[in-house]
């Protein structure tokens, strides 16, 4: 049998073997592999970039105590970027599942139009999400935007749901029967912590000192830009961004209240990459 | 002569836009070859997700030689008195670079010039399609343009061009692709083909699990769809949106039975539907009103249908328990508790919240249920719980679903039937083809829900132009019609816009909203039948009875080719023109002085009883019949009465009679706009 390990070991073989750099998830929290640095700056500028990585995601509202078999706070994200994307990049897609042992002239597997966007980061592309019998196993989009910058060359973002892969690998109907390895299953690892964190993020956690910290991260974020310190500036963007979606789970913010604190993120993302692109790019600064 | 065929292979255009694509493009295909003067045979569209074809048979090898003629100097300029050039006429040759054998004398009006004769020899197709084959996917408009480093932008990438005249393959260049003879098969049950002759396009894709032909595709689905409904007694909850989907999903399409797990039953049907209809999954089945236990899918290609039916089977297992989740969850509050939870939501910025909306629509429900004689009380409180299904994870998951959630939920807690209906039928017809509300109150919530979603944005200056109209105003004025002209609703709307303006920001003034319903109602008659010079002479006269126009424009229509009808018409015409920029109140009929205006005198007061009581209640054909007894006493009088008399008395009074009657005609219509033959 396939464990969760060895799916992601052979994602990381088969990118490999395409030229990318394998690279470590980034530690602090974020809600898709989107947000990791090694996605929002390196599709910037015109420099060839190819990653591929882990992304442990955090998504508060999709929180389900633990009890749905697919919807979870934390979920894995496999995460690739081809930036120039090579021309057969639809097939390349098809040959990495096949390679993670997925016999694809067994299934139904449709590219199903789904354009993504991400108000907090200002980026948009166009692409699919990719159904295998029906359900989402990828979203496969072309970015168009970062930051709110017109991207020459394009890249591709490839963001593989490695729960739902294991689930046909390993022929199993919920993820916490998943095996992540002979003696270790998903479920041990992680329902418990689905538990408290639901019961956390929709009932406990504090509403007044996540404004708070927005509030601080923000102000720290705005003075790291004025100084010119564009990464420690992107991490801070990172945090208010979770402690918006803290607040969005909390059932703390009316409508008009949330388009205001995804604004705010969104002007932070567009500042980083404003500064990114007109100091340590055309500085020729490696990364 | 050669078939032509032109394909172009992309990487998966979203199912719903796949079909237009491939129509514009045939479109600009057809045209460019019209432009360029290559005449051609039959042209058949082909398409999927991931190509748009066209063959065309007979394609001429060679444009058709044409000749121009420029127009240059008059002769009186370009020729002395001896017939020689002027410097002016060498000039005109010399910029052509022409000799003067090319020139031919033409006459434009009265005055003779010079032209000359340009010929332009036909050039070879092959040329030409190089230019226009590139040109017409350019031109093609998509619903938004994605840039994949290409050199050009479009809706996905291009990645194949097959453009084969005969068979030789024409060097076309599109988005940094060389045409070729090489297509490609089926994903994952094809291969790819070097095609040979353009007309085996469609049976070596077939070969290659490819379904090229949409009919092709659409019998595969009808046959699968009819056999669920003949094997489980069941009939299949199919929407326009579900068919486009799933009919451009696949290239190969192959049916696959599921089973809803027994306990998802309980749901609701609507919301069972919604989910199975989701992003064009699932066709679901409805028995006796509620939801069968089966569904189908459409698996691309050959795969192994009891893999994929587990798989589907388990999506559709997992999305209901969402839904389920949801539906458990939005149940912990009241409809009612929701609505101050409006105030949140920003409707549109000069509009105020979804709250400021719902407080207009109750303004415009009050007329309306005075207007209609509807129990108001019921219908202010459907107005006033209409929208706080927004506020519920079951709508926001499921869009579709508003509306219809809203009534169930508040059936679940407790509200009037009356009230639940109104709420579930509110946002009908949400399209063209949609079913209206059937109920009374529904009829009134969804015409003030229609009739807010007009007003506001006209009164902040909103007015939808040419293509331009983001806030669906026409579409939201169309349905207000359908309302009225289809459940008959008799009503004054001018009189209810006119008396709700005042709940509206903005300086616009009401008549606006008016004229625009007005040339909406235009667009509803001429859709529905009526001719366009009927349609004039019913609305030549605004009128807030729009039931009434539209039922004096079906009494006319039915009259119109008749000849009476076309002599009254006439009859009428000269009774308009002689009095056209008149005004004149009353006459006096004791100085009628000729029989034939006594005549038409009495007719007129016969007439005027007649058309006043039919149209009192509502009945415009009798009317128009009572109209045609004038057409004989008005030939007459023109024949004897000279209106334009030197005597002022005289005159003005048989001008004052005439206007009285013009006046009586325009209750009904104003027969003068016919367009009458001979």
């Amino acid at each position: 049998m396939k464990t969760f390990q060895d799916l992601i070991l052979s994602l990381h073989q088969f990118w490999r073997k395409q030229g990318c750099a394998i690279v470590e998830p980034y530690d602090v929290e974020k809600g898709a592999g989107t947000f990791n640095p090694a996605t929002f700056f390196g599709v910037l500028g015109p420099r060839p970039w190819r990653v591929a990585y882990v992304e442990p995601s955090r998504r508060p509202a999709d929180g389900r105590y633990g009890e749905n078999p697919i919807r979870f706070g934390l979920h894995h994200q496999y995460q690739v970027i081809l930036k120039p994307p090579p021309p057969d990049i639809q097939d390349l897609y098809l040959r990495s599942l096949e390679a993670v042992g997925l016999d694809l002239r067994k299934h139904d597997v449709k590219f199903a139009h789904d354009d993504w966007e991400s108000p907090t980061l200002g980026a948009w592309g166009v692409g699919w999400q990719v159904w295998l019998d029906g359900m989402e196993i990828t979203q496969f989009t072309y970015f168009q935007q970062m930051g709110g910058v017109d991207l020459d060359p394009v890249s591709v973002e490839l963001t593989y749901g490695l729960e739902r892969i294991a689930l046909f690998l390993q022929g199993k109907d919920s993820a916490f029967d998943l095996r992540w390895t002979d003696w270790l299953t998903y479920g041990e690892m992680f329902r418990e912590r689905e538990r408290q964190f639901s019961v956390y993020h929709f009932e406990k956690a504090s509403v007044e000192r996540a404004r708070t910290m927005f509030d601080f991260y923000e102000a720290e974020a705005k003075e790291c830009l004025a100084q010119g310190l564009v990464f420690p500036a992107y991490d801070h963007t990172l945090r208010c961004s979770h402690l918006f979606n803290t607040l969005d789970a909390r059932g703390a913010l009316a409508t008009a209240e949330r388009e205001s604190y995804i604004a705010r993120v969104r002007a932070l993302a567009r500042a980083c990459a404003e500064v990114y692109l007109s100091e340590v790019v055309r500085a020729g600064t490696p990364r | 002569m050669p078939a032509l065929l032109v394909e172009i292979g992309v990487e998966d255009l979203p199912a719903e836009e796949a079909e237009n694509i491939a129509q514009s493009f045939r479109e600009n295909l057809l045209f460019g070859l019209k432009e360029a003067r290559l005449p051609h045979g039959e042209a058949r569209l082909f398409w999927t997700l991931r190509r748009f074809a066209l063959l065309i048979s007979d394609v001429a090898e060679r444009q058709e030689d044409a000749v121009e003629e420029i127009r240059g100097p008059a002769v009186s300029a370009g020729l002395d008195s001896q017939g020689n050039l002027t410097p002016a006429a060498q000039g005109f040759l010399r910029r052509y670079g022409a000799g003067p054998e090319k020139l031919v004398r033409r006459k434009v009006g009265e005055k003779e010039y010079l032209f000359l004769r340009v010929e332009r020899p036909g050039r070879p197709a092959e040329e030409i399609l190089r230019e226009i084959v590139p040109q017409a996917v350019r031109e093609i408009p998509c619903s938004k343009f994605m840039r994949w480093n290409g050199g050009m932008a479009f809706l996905r990438p291009i990645r194949w061009v097959v453009v084969l005249f005969g068979g030789k393959v024409v060097p076309v260049e599109l988005a940094g692709v060389s045409a070729g003879r090489q297509t490609f098969g089926h994903r994952f049950f094809g291969h790819p083909l070097n095609l040979s002759q353009p007309e085996e396009y469609t049976t070596r894709l077939r070969e290659a699990h490819v379904l090229v032909d949409p009919a092709e595709r659409a019998e595969v689905l009808r046959r699968a769809i009819r056999a669920v409904e003949e094997e489980y007694g069941a009939k299949a909850a199919l929407s326009e949106e579900l068919w486009t989907l799933i009919l451009g999903q696949t290239e190969w399409p192959r049916p696959v039975v599921g089973r809803i797990p027994r306990q998802f039953l309980e749901l609701p049907e609507a919301v069972v539907v919604a989910a199975l209809r989701e992003e064009g999954k699932f066709v679901p089945f409805t028995r006796g009103g509620k939801i069968a236990e089966v569904f189908l899918g459409f698996a691309e290609g050959e795969g192994d249908a009891e893999v994929i039916r587990q798989g589907y089977e388990r999506v559709v297992g997992i999305r209901l328990h969402d839904a389920q989740e949801f539906f458990g969850q939005d149940r912990r509050k009241t409809l009612e508790s929701r609505v101050p939870e409006l105030k949140g939501i920003v409707y549109e910025a000069r509009l105020g919240t979804v709250w400021d909306r719902v407080e207009r629509i109750r303004r415009i429900c009050r007329v309306l249920a005075r207007e209609l004689c509807l129990p108001w009380e019921l219908l202010d409180r459907a107005a006033y719980l209409s929208k706080a299904d927004l506020l519920t994870v079951m709508v926001r998951e499921f869009p579709e679903l508003e509306g219809e959630m809203g009534g169930i939920y508040a059936r679940l807690d407790g509200e009037r039937e009356e009230v639940a209906k109104a709420i579930a039928e509110h946002v009908r017809p949400r399209g063209k083809g949609d079913e209206l509300p059937e109920t009374p109150l529904g009829l009134a919530l969804s015409l003030a829900d229609k009739l807010d979603g007009v007003m506001g944005p006209i009164l902040v200056g909103e007015i939808p132009t040419g293509s331009r109209d983001p806030y669906g105003v026409r579409r939201r004025g169309s349905a207000a019609i359908r309302l009225i002209l289809e459940k008959g609703l008799r009503l004054d709307l001018f009189g209810v816009i006119e008396e709700v303006r005042d709940a509206y920001p903005g300086t616009t003034p009401a008549e606006a909203v008016k004229e625009f319903l007005w040339e909406r109602l235009r667009s509803a008659l001429e859709e529905r039948g009526i001719s366009y010079d009927v349609a004039e002479a019913v609305l030549s006269r605004m009128d807030g009875d729009f039931l009434g126009v539209w039922e004096r424009a079906q009494a006319l229509q039915a009259l119109v080719g008749r000849k009476e009808i076309a002599d009254l018409a006439l009859a009428f015409g000269r009774v308009r023109n002689i009095t056209r920029g008149y005004e004149i109140e009353g006459f006096n009929p004791e100085l009628f002085e000729e029989e034939a205006e006594r005549g038409l005198w009495q007719a007129y007061l016969l007439a005027k009883e007649r058309v006043e009581k039919a149209m009192a209640e509502h009945r415009p054909k009798e009317a128009l019949e009572a109209l045609l007894a004038l057409k004989d006493p008005i030939d007459r009088y023109f024949d004897q009465v000279l209106v334009m008399c030197e005597e002022r008395d005289l005159r003005e009074n048989r001008l004052g009679f005439l206007l009285s009657l013009s006046r009586l005609f325009l209750q009904v219509a104003d027969l003068s706009r016919l367009v009458v033959p001979g």
